[in-house]
């Protein structure tokens, strides 16, 4: 019996906040399999951007195990967590972080030259990915002058420098207008197409249509859809109450 | 990470910063032209020193006396002096006997060991209506070629009846009867002249006592700069009863010990060694070598104080690259969480930081090196032309530098600059690699 591409199990992560216990993830199993496309939904505070970053490897639970593709996150070192996301993983933030002072493409190369990848490889898979994503003509432009729907793709593309297995999206269209976000979730389902597997953490509803499974996060547990629809409710209804 | 793409990476950050690197970079600048000036400076100061100090004596010789201080007892009437008693005891001091010239001469390096001694009495010298002072040296040798004198007239040969006199001697008479207003008669040219030596004594009762004598002038050496300028040589024997005649009492070589003798070395740089072996037998040995070198150590300690100096400026410009790159490192967290989400290892984000900060430390080392230079040839053109007004009014020799930077000092000021700079980058450094990424990245 094979092991599924993310097996996540007794996760747990704890903060200390102004001196009392946030409990962030209280509890969390999971199976993913590869090739999946799976939204994460829940409201702020549900703990599923903590989630997201654990299982990147960018931050350390505080109990419970993470197997990626075959391999414990939780038992890594610094060193090995870092070769393993400039391999494995891919990242899309909802604010970009693209460096302001570098070009579209420069940006886009970055990632490779912790590879050790040479100069004029980089330019050229750098610039291939640009023209993937629509942005051929712009390779040269600095994050100043491009949209936010331009900017995270140029993101999408720097995620992908590395042919990661993973792509992890924390709220890509957060800072989006509705036509710019639908295009940058089409680029991601595009992305899971072409055989990659796909995670994305947001609490915007419309994301659902693109995914092949769904998970749904309540105060740092896994609850079931009728679970999450009830508790959803129950707020609406608090807030017309009052 | 290969090294030229970590390199392009650095300069790259560094020029998004221009004007704050370049303020940074300032403070290295002052700091290491400092250091470069400053040890120039001393450097120039002792090279000027030891040029001056050419006229100081043969480097290879070492002038060797007994620790009883003179012999022979002359100035003690009665020959009262402790050492002359024969068998000597062992906490006195050895004397300079035959015996103890040839365990010098056993000594590995030593190329002639040469007794010589000086009239301790008074003497004026008597040329025509010219009367001249200098200091009569009698050495135990045929040829003074042995301790590396050369004639300028004659030979270096010292004969019987003759003397061989230093380049000044001529230069030092002067004519008793000139009146006020007259012009000093030119140096008389003495070589191969009778010149008249009046050596004098006193008796109990303080009255002179003279004696003449005529000797032909063999030889005249070439300048030296040296005391062998103004000296007389005459053979050991003819000072040796010159002496007695003036005390009186007869001087045994064998049972007194030689006033003082010259080892003449090899290779002077053994100098100073054998010096300190000649010491360890209880005698006293003085080389011009240790003279050298104790300028030497002096001006080395200059050098180790003035560099202290433009190091305390460095050490204020460290303190300006270490917070530079802490400000920065602020700044710039989400970078280095971005940095560390597409895979760069602790180590990449250290060697990106530290070079920052070494580049600054470069950068500002390159600027010092390049205006300590420029300033240094500028105090130069300066200083020549000042110093060498002063020597030409007092008569000394004009330096031929003032500031002096040898290769190595502007290498090694950068090297230094650029490893301040990274030291000083090491703690802000190593923060920014030891980030926590995902903390880092939320950083507003």
């Amino acid at each position: 019996m094979d092991a599924p591409f993310i097996r996540i199990k007794g996760l747990t992560k704890h903060y200390q906040m102004g001196g009392q216990v946030v409990r962030a993830l209280d509890g969390v199993d999971l199976d993913i399999e590869a090739h999946t496309f799976t939204v994460v939904m829940g409201p702020s505070g549900s703990g599923k951007s903590t989630l997201l970053y654990l299982l990147g490897g960018l931050d350390r639970a505080t109990s419970g195990e993470i197997l990626v593709d075959g391999q414990r996150l939780d038992q890594m070192d610094e060193n090995a967590l870092a070769l393993f996301r400039r391999r494995t993983m891919g990242f899309v933030f909802q604010s970009f972080n693209l460096i302001p002072s570098m070009t579209a493409l420069e940006n886009v190369s970055f990632p490779m030259q912790f590879a050790g990848m040479n100069a004029t490889q980089r330019g050229k898979q750098a610039g291939g990915l640009l023209e993937q994503v629509g942005l051929g003509n712009r390779a040269d432009h600095r994050p100043t002058e491009l949209s936010g729907g331009q900017q995270q793709r140029v993101a999408i593309a720097r995620a992908l420098v590395n042919n990661p297995s993973l792509i992890l999206a924390d709220e890509p269209t957060g800072n989006l207008d509705t036509s710019s976000g639908a295009a940058i979730m089409q680029l991601l389902s595009d992305l899971h197409r072409s055989g990659r597997t796909v995670l994305v953490v947001t609490h915007d509803p419309r994301m659902i249509r693109f995914a092949t499974h769904k998970i749904y996060l309540l105060d740092g547990r896994v609850v079931s859809e009728a679970e999450y629809q009830s508790a959803a409710l129950e707020t609406a209804r608090d807030i017309q109450g009052e | 990470m290969k090294f030229f793409d970590l390199l392009r990476l650095i300069f790259g950050n560094l020029s998004r910063r221009k004007a704050r690197v370049a303020l940074t970079a300032i403070g290295v600048v002052i700091g290491t032209s400092a250091v470069v000036i400053l040890v120039s400076l001393a450097i120039g100061l002792q090279r000027n020193a030891n040029e001056q100090l050419y006229g100081i004596g043969d480097l290879s010789q070492i002038q060797v006396s007994s620790a009883m201080g003179g012999s022979g007892g002359v100035f003690m009437e009665g020959g009262g002096r402790p050492g002359s008693a024969p068998g000597q005891s062992a906490d006195q001091p050895p004397l300079l006997t035959n015996d103890a010239l040839d365990q010098l001469r056993g000594i590995p390096g030593v190329e002639a060991v040469i007794p010589q001694e000086y009239f301790y009495s008074g003497m004026t010298m008597k040329f025509q209506r010219l009367e001249g002072g200098a200091s009569l040296r009698g050495v135990d040798t045929l040829d003074l070629a042995v301790l590396g004198m050369e004639a300028m007239q004659g030979s270096t040969e010292l004969k019987r009846g003759g003397v061989v006199i230093g380049a000044k001697i001529s230069s030092n008479f002067w004519d008793p009867r000139l009146r006020p207003g007259q012009e000093p008669p030119p140096p008389p040219d003495l070589y191969n002249q009778q010149l008249q030596i009046v050596a004098m004594k006193w008796d109990s009762e303080g009255n002179e006592i003279r004696k003449n004598l005529s000797l032909r002038v063999t030889g005249v050496l070439e300048e030296t700069g040296n005391d062998t300028d103004w000296t007389v040589f005459m053979p050991l024997s003819e000072v040796k009863s010159l002496n007695e005649w003036a005390s009186g009492v007869k001087i045994n070589y064998n049972k007194d010990g030689y006033n003082q003798v010259i080892v003449k070395v090899v290779d002077p740089r053994e100098a100073l060694d054998i010096a300190n072996q000649i010491n360890e037998m209880g005698f006293q040995a003085f080389t011009p070598q240790s003279f050298v070198e104790g300028i030497n150590s002096f001006y080395l300690v200059l050098q180790f104080i003035f560099g202290g100096v433009g190091a305390i400026a460095l050490l204020v410009a460290a303190i300006g690259i270490a917070n530079t790159m802490a400000m920065s490192i602020l700044e710039r967290t989400r970078e280095i969480g971005l940095m560390k989400a597409v895979g760069a290892t602790n180590r990449d984000v250290l060697a990106i930081f530290l070079g920052e900060a070494a580049g600054i430390g470069f950068i500002g080392g390159l600027g010092g090196v390049v205006i300590g230079w420029l300033a240094g040839q500028g105090i130069n053109v300066l200083a020549i032309v000042y110093l060498a007004n002063q020597a030409s009014q007092q008569g000394g020799i004009p330096p031929s530098v003032a500031v002096y930077t040898p290769l190595w000092l502007p290498l090694f000021a950068l090297v230094f600059s650029t490893f301040i700079g990274m030291l000083s980058g090491l703690y802000p450094a190593l923060r920014a690699a030891t980030m926590i990424p995902v903390l880092a990245l939320k950083y507003e």
